[in-house]
């Protein structure tokens, strides 16, 4: 293990993941008919399922890219992950081709679509010049040029500072500077956009916030599972130790703390001011049977993975680490169901203000487990191939020597 | 003596430590300080300039005893004022302190070693300044604790709970509590050393008291980095909630411009933001003084300039969200708030912040800004007031027009006001320079870890 050789050769990806290649590509291949099927018959349910399901490995990407940036800027010990958080990034492409079923479900998705519901709407009718079909379309344009050409820019001079072109380290940081402020105010607006605009009439200053530690939250717990994948097989069997994960868990924790700390704020402030333009975001969430998954939500995303990962024994064993971040997984997928699927338990029309309540009990559709299968075999497909493609440490990075010779601490 | 630290390729890293120090050139220079029977001429002058604002501080709190609050000039609709905006402003300055003491602690961030004592004691003098400003809002701070601290009594009367100014005295009295306990334990081996190396009788016998018995074995090593990253573990934790609990006292209303969700980390990031600051302010006529440019190095410069520039991009954000938020939420009175902020009576006030906050902080992108210490200082100082302009702007803009417009009016400070504020400086300076004076302003004991010398014997600490 030397990580000074200028041939990545010895650091290729094991052959077992052209295994989970094509078992992701079978699952997402399987979903994909799945969701055809849902398409046809029940196409309603089809967007929003498929709309769940992109936000979830939308912010593994995105959070990857992040962490990412943050790495390029702070240096630090998760540096041997990097190669991970690239593949992620890479997927973008990929994600921006997955959003056209978005694009052309908007019209049941976005009830601001509808011009004669808008007609009849004095708030939409001032939200108009910001909530328009074209305006929309346009900023989910900018959002994927930004995102895109800064993962590919980063995974371009990555591959020449593999290839020993040291000038680039420099520009790396320039990029991930302007990166990271790109990311937050994309994935703000992308917020506002894709879930906030659901309820149209709802808004909450907090909701940027809480994009960003679901997104941080999710691209943690999936490098940990990639990465112990990874620590099982030459050649990261030797390079990943258990400190490593442990900064990945510290960070998990860090980020479930931040999780809750928002949602708590915009919960209390939310409910203990009860003003009408905002309360019955949260009412719909309170009740008809949404309410235990709310609070499945605070034990499972905020006090278990809380409580566990407080043990330092605990993140410093990936085989045990690996179910807490799997279990994160599947709990922010919950956490965008119940993000978006609440609006649209009242048949029809979503604003709970204008329909009657009784419409709007918790379910579960068949599509919502098709979706996700769909989405995520084929982006894991997509991610994997990605991983394949270059050496698994990023051998040239300027802070890889203290990155590897880092003993975690505490 | 080789440098601590290669230099990355492409990039040149200032240490942490400059070259060529020794266990013993450490602790000779720091420890220097306070056991020097020369106590510098400018030393006088600097403690001489806080004493006197402390001196206004104590007029100006004897007539707001016999007199009343009514020399202050909040009156309604603008009930909180100068009050509320200086008690806000003192404790997010506290927050660096925290911050660099607890969170860079648990991230082994090594550059935090010759900082983190004086902004920890920046943290507790800040808390007592802001502490003063909420006891004697109250006009009898005598009857404070029988007002604020839920106590059992005959009467059965007990604060409201549901108020976050309930909240905020279990949060500030916490931290102060956490903030005191962390100082003072992360003093004790310092004190011990100080003990050792006294020339004369009293002052050993004195930090011979406050040493409490410290030997320096390894048992005492052992329990001691075991506390003190206890207490780190613990004063995490306040980092985010002391702030969050200051921002829940407007949030949680429902008046425009105080009621917004994203408050809490605004709040946090904007404390951290002005706490930076003031450490910047405070480190580098510190440096310069004492000549301490090989402990309190370029690197930590640098850093603290970047930390200012990630937590002042995140407050800038929130501005730019409250204004979008504004029109988005299609409350006429919300949009009403903006605007008046924008253009109303107060609008300098407003583009002043936004041209520090927002604009000025860009600056910190540039190494050759970073560089600069005498344009650092200028510019820490002007976060200082930026950030002090952004609680008068959020305070004083959403109260003095609000639903109402029958009940619109304009808020002026008078000369108390001004007189309080100053004061607090005024005991702020003269409680900082007694203790830069009379207690190791670096951590001696741990900036000898960060030694060439310690490197040998045991690599890595924690």
């Amino acid at each position: 293990m030397t990580a000074q050789t200028h041939d990545g050769a010895h650091l290729a990806a094991p052959r077992d993941i052209d295994g989970l290649r094509s078992r992701a590509l079978i699952a997402g291949v399987v979903g994909l008919v799945g969701c055809g099927l849902g398409f046809v018959f029940d196409r309603d349910h089809f967007f929003r399922s498929w709309l769940i399901a992109y936000l979830l490995v939308l912010g593994i990407a995105l959070g990857s890219m992040a962490l990412l940036m943050i790495q390029h800027l702070s240096g630090g010990a998760w540096g041997v992950f990097r190669r991970v958080f690239e593949a992620s990034s890479r997927t973008l492409p990929l994600l921006a081709l997955m959003f056209l079923p978005i694009v052309l479900g908007m019209g049941t998705l976005y009830s601001w679509t509808h011009a004669e519901h808008v007609a009849a709407d004095a708030i939409l009718q001032h939200k108009a010049p910001y909530l328009n079909v074209p305006f929309f379309l346009i900023r989910a344009l900018i959002y994927f040029a930004g995102w895109i050409g800064i993962a590919w820019t980063m995974s371009r001079w990555s591959r020449r500072q593999d290839e020993g072109d040291m000038s680039v380290n420099k520009r790396l940081q320039y990029l991930a500077g302007g990166g990271l402020v790109f990311y937050a105010l994309a994935s703000t607006f992308a917020g506002i956009d894709w879930i906030m605009s659901i309820n149209p009439h709802w808004f909450s200053t907090l909701f940027g916030f809480i994009m960003v530690a679901g997104h941080g939250l999710s691209a943690l717990s999936f490098t940990i599972v990639v990465s112990t994948f990874l620590s099982r097989r030459a050649p990261m069997e030797n390079i990943l130790k258990p400190s490593h994960f442990h900064d990945l868990g510290k960070l998990s924790l860090a980020f479930v703390m931040l999780w809750a700390y928002f949602n708590f704020s915009q919960y209390m402030l939310v409910y203990a001011a009860n003003l009408a333009e905002e309360i019955p975001y949260f009412i719909t969430r309170i009740s008809h049977g949404w309410q235990y998954v709310a609070l499945f939500l605070v034990v499972f995303q905020f006090i278990v993975p809380f409580l566990l990962l407080l043990s330092r024994d605990l993140k410093r064993m990936p085989h045990r680490l690996i179910w807490v971040s799997f279990a994160l997984l599947a709990v922010r997928y919950i956490d965008l169901f119940l993000l978006v699927s609440p609006e649209f338990a009242s048949t029809g029309a979503n604003l709970h203000m204008v329909t009657g309540a009784h419409e709007s009990h918790f379910y579960v559709h068949w599509l919502d487990l098709a979706a996700p299968l769909a989405v995520g075999g084929l982006w894991l497909w997509m991610f994997f191939t990605q991983l394949a493609q270059r050496p698994l440490v990023a051998f040239a990075d300027p802070y890889l020597r203290e990155a590897m010779e880092s003993t975690g601490g505490h | 003596m080789a440098p601590p630290e290669q230099p990355h390729q492409g990039r040149v890293t200032p240490p942490v430590i400059a070259p060529g120090h020794t266990f013993r050139s450490v602790t000779d220079k720091i420890g220097g300080i306070v056991l020097t029977k020369r106590t510098p001429i400018g030393w006088f002058v600097g403690f001489g300039i806080g004493f006197i604002f402390l001196l206004v501080l104590n007029v100006t709190i004897g007539n707001l005893l016999v007199t009343g609050i009514g020399i202050w000039g909040n009156n309604v609709p603008v009930g909180w004022a100068f009050d509320i905006i200086n008690f806000v402003w003192w404790i997010g300055i506290g927050h660096a302190g925290t911050l660099i003491s607890a969170i860079l602690l648990l991230f082994r961030q090594q550059w935090r070693t010759s900082i983190n004592r004086f902004a920890e004691a920046m943290t507790l003098f800040a808390v007592a300044c802001a502490a003063m400003f909420p006891l004697l809002h109250t006009g009898r701070p005598w009857l404070a604790a029988y007002w604020l601290f839920p106590y059992p009594n005959t009467m059965g009367l007990w604060p409201q709970f549901r108020s976050p100014l309930i909240w905020d005295v279990f949060a500030v009295s916490t931290y102060g509590t956490v903030s005191l306990l962390f100082w003072f334990t992360g003093l004790v081996p310092d004190l011990a050393t100080l003990r050792d190396r006294a020339q004369s009788k009293g002052v050993r016998r004195i930090f011979g008291v406050l040493s409490l018995g410290w030997r320096g074995s390894a048992r005492h090593w052992h329990r001691y980095e075991m506390a003190y990253l206890l207490l780190a573990g613990i004063s995490t934790p306040l980092v985010l909630s002391v702030h969050s609990v200051v921002s829940f006292d407007f949030a949680v209303s429902n008046l425009p411009g105080w009621h917004a969700t994203v408050f809490p980390p605004y709040f946090v990031a904007g404390a951290i933001y002005s706490g930076f600051a003031m450490v910047m302010t405070l480190a580098i006529p510190l440096r310069k003084f004492y000549h301490l440019e090989d402990f309190i190095t370029m690197r930590h410069i640098h850093n603290m300039t970047k930390v200012m520039l990630v937590t002042g991009m995140i407050v800038a954000y929130g501005y730019a969200n409250e204004a979008f938020f504004a029109w988005y939420s299609a409350n006429p009175y919300e949009a009403f708030m903006m605007s008046n902020r924008m253009t109303g009576p107060y609008a300098l006030f407003y583009w002043t912040l936004i041209a520090i906050n927002a604009v000025m902080i860009q600056l910190f992108w540039f190494r050759k800004v970073r560089d600069n210490i005498v344009l650092l200082f200028v510019l820490s100082l002007l976060v200082n007031v930026g950030m002090w302009l952004e609680r008068f702007v959020i305070i004083v803009t959403s109260l003095h027009r609000d639903f109402l417009p029958s009940s619109w009016d304009m808020y002026a400070p008078t000369r108390w006001d001004f007189a309080m504020f100053t004061g607090t400086i005024g005991l702020f300076l003269s409680l900082f320079f007694l203790f830069i004076r009379f207690l190791p302003a670096l951590a001696m004991f741990e900036m000898r870890t960060i030694v060439p010398e310690a490197k040998m014997e045991h690599e890595h600490r924690g």
